[in-house]
């Protein structure tokens, strides 16, 4: 009986101390009690480190007017748009067609669930794209009229010598005018050339008005020969300087400075060589070609077709035919 | 005693002579170290082999191998609207449906491989000391540069700003290996390499680098970034004048290796594991470790259909075991069809299959060429730019361009047809930007969740953890 009386006593302790932990716990676990009324859900709890940063870009499309936006905020989960000629959205990414041109502030608020907020505003200059008109050449002396050269007296030359290549052409009257039209003298060495600045792949036409003497022998018979070459194939550091009247044109030292780089069908945009048309009038000839990649390019034309051995050798390797050859003007122009 | 003088200098020589470095610091002569090993140009020259090794990846299930360029399709043309997986679920499903993680394995896989590539490339410039021939010497840098760049070139364009890392580091390098740099930087140095390059480099190779390859992507740099559309149109016309032409049939570029208009590919040898791949497998219908990825879009479908001419043929086929699903067809293992249900090979592995991956073709070339010339504009209608636009066309049995202007959305869909399944699409909708437009439409029209963010891809959460804090997220992610 002993026994059980302990074993009694053991279980009336155990149950007290049980009911006392209870109790205890119930009541430690009380949120009004004092001690515990600082452990607030929010103590302990993480600052954010990382809040919304508000960030986007704009792009335009095909429409002028139109843009999208790509969204490259962080953190964030709510986007408000304002894109400043009031439309406003809400969605992540967007797209906006302004009403006309002109600068608008595009605004981003970008927020999260604890309503921390970052706001991104850039401004967005809504412009008509220019439609870059190809640019007309500039050609100095283009209808070979007698004009004072740098060295002094006058020329229909003036403006079209590079001394490197060949010899000058020489003036002459023609097609029904006088001292306005250059000459390419039979069995001679005679060359024009010039730079002047184009625009880069685009297509233009050449038209030339000229004329042959009568046709000699046949033997040798003059051509025309007409290259367009590449700013590409200047020489190395070269730049060219486009000049306002003939008297400025230095004769030499351009961007082509031999025959060989000028024959070079790698700097050749354009080669045409003209055949004696066995007929003595004017006759206006049209060509075209691509600039390419260039913004420069230089305009040649010679009388070729010769025997090799020019009448007055200037140490050039080629020569001009039995007869001569007169240019009244060139015109190098953009097609529309 | 009068001898200690002497016993003392015998023993002080012996000291001073007796400890050198090398006695102290044995080179092991049973192995080899990557420090001791560069000795000669033949051995910079296994180096340099190496890293086109990197680029090849390992043919393997195991995804913890770098499969490099046989996972580019993933990152690349399942992300733009050409291509998705047939079952559209997994891991290589998030880039169909633009919701990528940034635990995402494909994704970490590639960035390690061609993170593995620009190691293996500065290691070769590390040691190009020890080559005495100063023109091997030239000419090994302009290659392991080419490949740098190329890395570099991929990298920076799926996941923007990166670590720039152009020397041989070590792991306590931290932050050289976790401090992203602005993708200005990653190009600056692009640009460098491949100028290099394009210096250092002959014509005659289309497996290894070659001066066309470094001027075809110098030329591609210039118009993702810097935007230097005249640079760019000289090089592709150095190209131009470099005896590359187009295959007269379509189906040739791809099934006869290294023809006359392939540029730059990577080479891969049927049948042995260590130098084959298994994306021509993974294209097909369960052949590979997929069911099939890389199936062909219903957009991308239509768009052939319409546009393609003869190419369409050869660009994709109905799954002949699965009739409502379509696969690209331009890499077929070996060239072999997989007979009637498409997947059974009686001869060779399609698993090993020897196709090279096509990295730069002359047809690109063109394209660019007129990209080039359309300067950023809406449009051109320049000669020389329709030129180069017509050749592509009219070798796909297609007229000249009708009205005589190319607009973007022309040549957009030009290049999407030529380059279909080529791993060029999201490049060149991101490059000439419409991505924001095209994507978005697609994903709205298929229900997927594309947004801006997408763009680029996350950086992968292993290196973000490895970095402890140095590395940042990109958007969106």
């Amino acid at each position: 009986m002993k026994k059980m009386s302990d074993l009694n006593k053991n279980i009336a302790k155990s149950m007290l101390a049980i009911t006392a932990i209870l109790a205890f716990s119930l009541w430690s676990c009380d949120p009004t009690i004092e001690s515990l009324s600082y452990d607030l859900p929010d103590a302990n709890s993480k600052v954010d480190l990382t809040p919304p940063a508000a960030s986007f870009s704009a792009a335009v499309t095909a429409d002028y007017l139109t843009y999208t936006f790509a969204n490259t905020s962080i953190s964030a989960t709510d986007y408000s748009w304002d894109f400043g000629d009031g439309n406003t959205v809400t969605t992540k990414d967007a797209t906006n067609t302004f009403p006309s041109v002109g600068t608008y502030t595009v605004t981003l608020t970008a927020s999260d669930k604890l309503g921390v907020a970052s706001i991104f505003s850039t401004d967005i200059e809504v412009v008509e794209p220019p439609t870059p008109a190809a640019i007309v050449p500039v050609i100095v002396n283009a209808d070979f009229d007698k004009l004072p050269k740098s060295s002094g007296s006058d020329c229909a030359c003036s403006a079209w010598i590079n001394k490197s290549l060949g010899a000058q052409g020489e003036s002459s009257s023609g097609n029904g005018g006088s001292d306005n039209v250059v000459k390419y003298d039979n069995d001679e060495q005679d060359l024009t050339y010039q730079e002047f600045e184009i625009s880069p792949n685009t297509d233009y036409s050449i038209t030339l008005v000229a004329a042959w003497k009568a046709l000699e022998s046949g033997t040798f018979p003059s051509q025309l020969e007409i290259r367009v070459l590449a700013g590409e194939g200047y020489v190395d550091g070269y730049t060219p300087v486009y000049y306002a009247t003939t008297a400025e044109y230095p004769q030499e030292g351009f961007g082509y400075t031999s025959v060989a780089q000028m024959e070079d069908p790698d700097n050749n945009l354009f080669t045409q060589v003209i055949d004696h048309p066995n007929d003595t009038s004017y006759l206006t000839l049209t060509y075209s070609f691509n600039t390419g990649n260039n913004s420069s390019v230089a305009l040649v034309m010679r009388g070729v077709g010769g025997d090799g051995t020019p009448s007055d050798d200037k140490g050039f390797l080629w020569n001009s035919g039995e007869e001569e050859i007169r240019v009244d003007s060139v015109v190098v122009e953009p097609i529309d | 005693m009068k001898n200690i003088k002497f016993i003392i200098i015998i023993w002080l020589v012996g000291v001073i002579s007796s400890c050198s470095e090398d006695y102290l610091n044995p080179i092991p002569s049973s192995g080899i170290t990557s420090a001791s090993y560069y000795t000669n140009a033949d051995e910079v020259e296994t180096a340099l082999i190496a890293i086109y090794d990197g680029v090849q990846g390992v043919n393997s299930t195991r995804t913890q191998d770098l499969h490099a360029i046989q996972y580019e399709f993933y990152l690349t043309e399942m992300r733009s609207d050409n291509t998705r997986t047939k079952s559209q679920e997994g891991e290589a499903a998030q880039f169909e449906f633009y919701n990528v993680e940034a635990t995402n394995g494909i994704v970490s896989n590639y960035y390690g491989s061609f993170f593995n590539v620009i190691m293996r490339a500065n290691v070769v410039l590390d040691n190009l000391g020890v080559v005495t021939d100063s023109g091997t010497a030239v000419a090994f840098e302009a290659e392991a540069k080419f490949l740098r760049a190329y890395a570099y070139f991929n990298l920076v364009r799926l996941f923007g700003d990166l670590p720039l890392i152009d020397k041989v580091i070590t792991p306590l390098d931290k932050e050289v290996q976790f401090t992203r740099q602005p993708v200005s930087a990653i190009y600056a140095l692009i640009e460098s390499d491949l100028e290099t390059a394009v210096a250092g480099l002959d014509n005659g190779n289309k497996t290894r680098a070659s001066k066309a390859a470094a001027q075809t992507l110098l030329a591609k740099v210039y118009l993702t970034h810097s935007k230097n559309y005249s640079q760019a149109q000289g090089l592709c016309e150095d190209v131009m004048e470099s005896g590359f032409s187009l295959m007269t049939n379509f189906n040739d570029v791809f099934y006869s290796e290294r023809n006359a208009e392939i540029i730059f590919a990577i080479g891969f040898e049927s049948g042995l594991t260590a130098d084959s791949q298994n994306f021509s497998a993974e294209f097909l219908n369960g052949v590979g470790r997929t069911v099939g990825v890389n199936y062909v879009t219903q957009s991308a479908a239509t768009a052939l259909d319409e546009n393609g001419g003869d190419r369409t043929q050869y660009s994709y086929r109905i799954d002949p075991f699965q009739v409502s699903q379509r696969q690209s067809i331009k890499y077929l293992p070996d060239g072999k069809d997989g007979g009637a249900d498409g997947k059974t090979f009686e001869e060779g592995d399609p698993r090993l299959a020897g196709n090279d991956w096509i990295v730069l073709r002359y047809a690109d070339v063109l394209l660019m060429h007129v990209e080039a010339i359309m300067a950023g504009a809406a449009d051109t209608s320049s000669s020389n730019a329709l030129d180069s636009f017509n050749i592509i066309r009219n070798r796909a049995g297609l007229d000249d361009d009708d009205d005589g202007t190319i607009t973007v959305e022309e040549l957009l869909l030009e290049r999407r047809v030529e380059l279909a399944f080529e791993n060029q699409r999201l490049f060149d909708l991101i490059r000439l930007g419409q991505a924001e437009s095209v994507l978005s439409t697609f994903s709205a029209d298929n229900g997927l969740g594309y947004s801006s963010t997408d763009l680029l891809l996350p950086i992968p959460q292993r290196e973000i953890n490895l970095s402890q804090g140095l590395m940042s997220q990109n958007p969106g992610y």
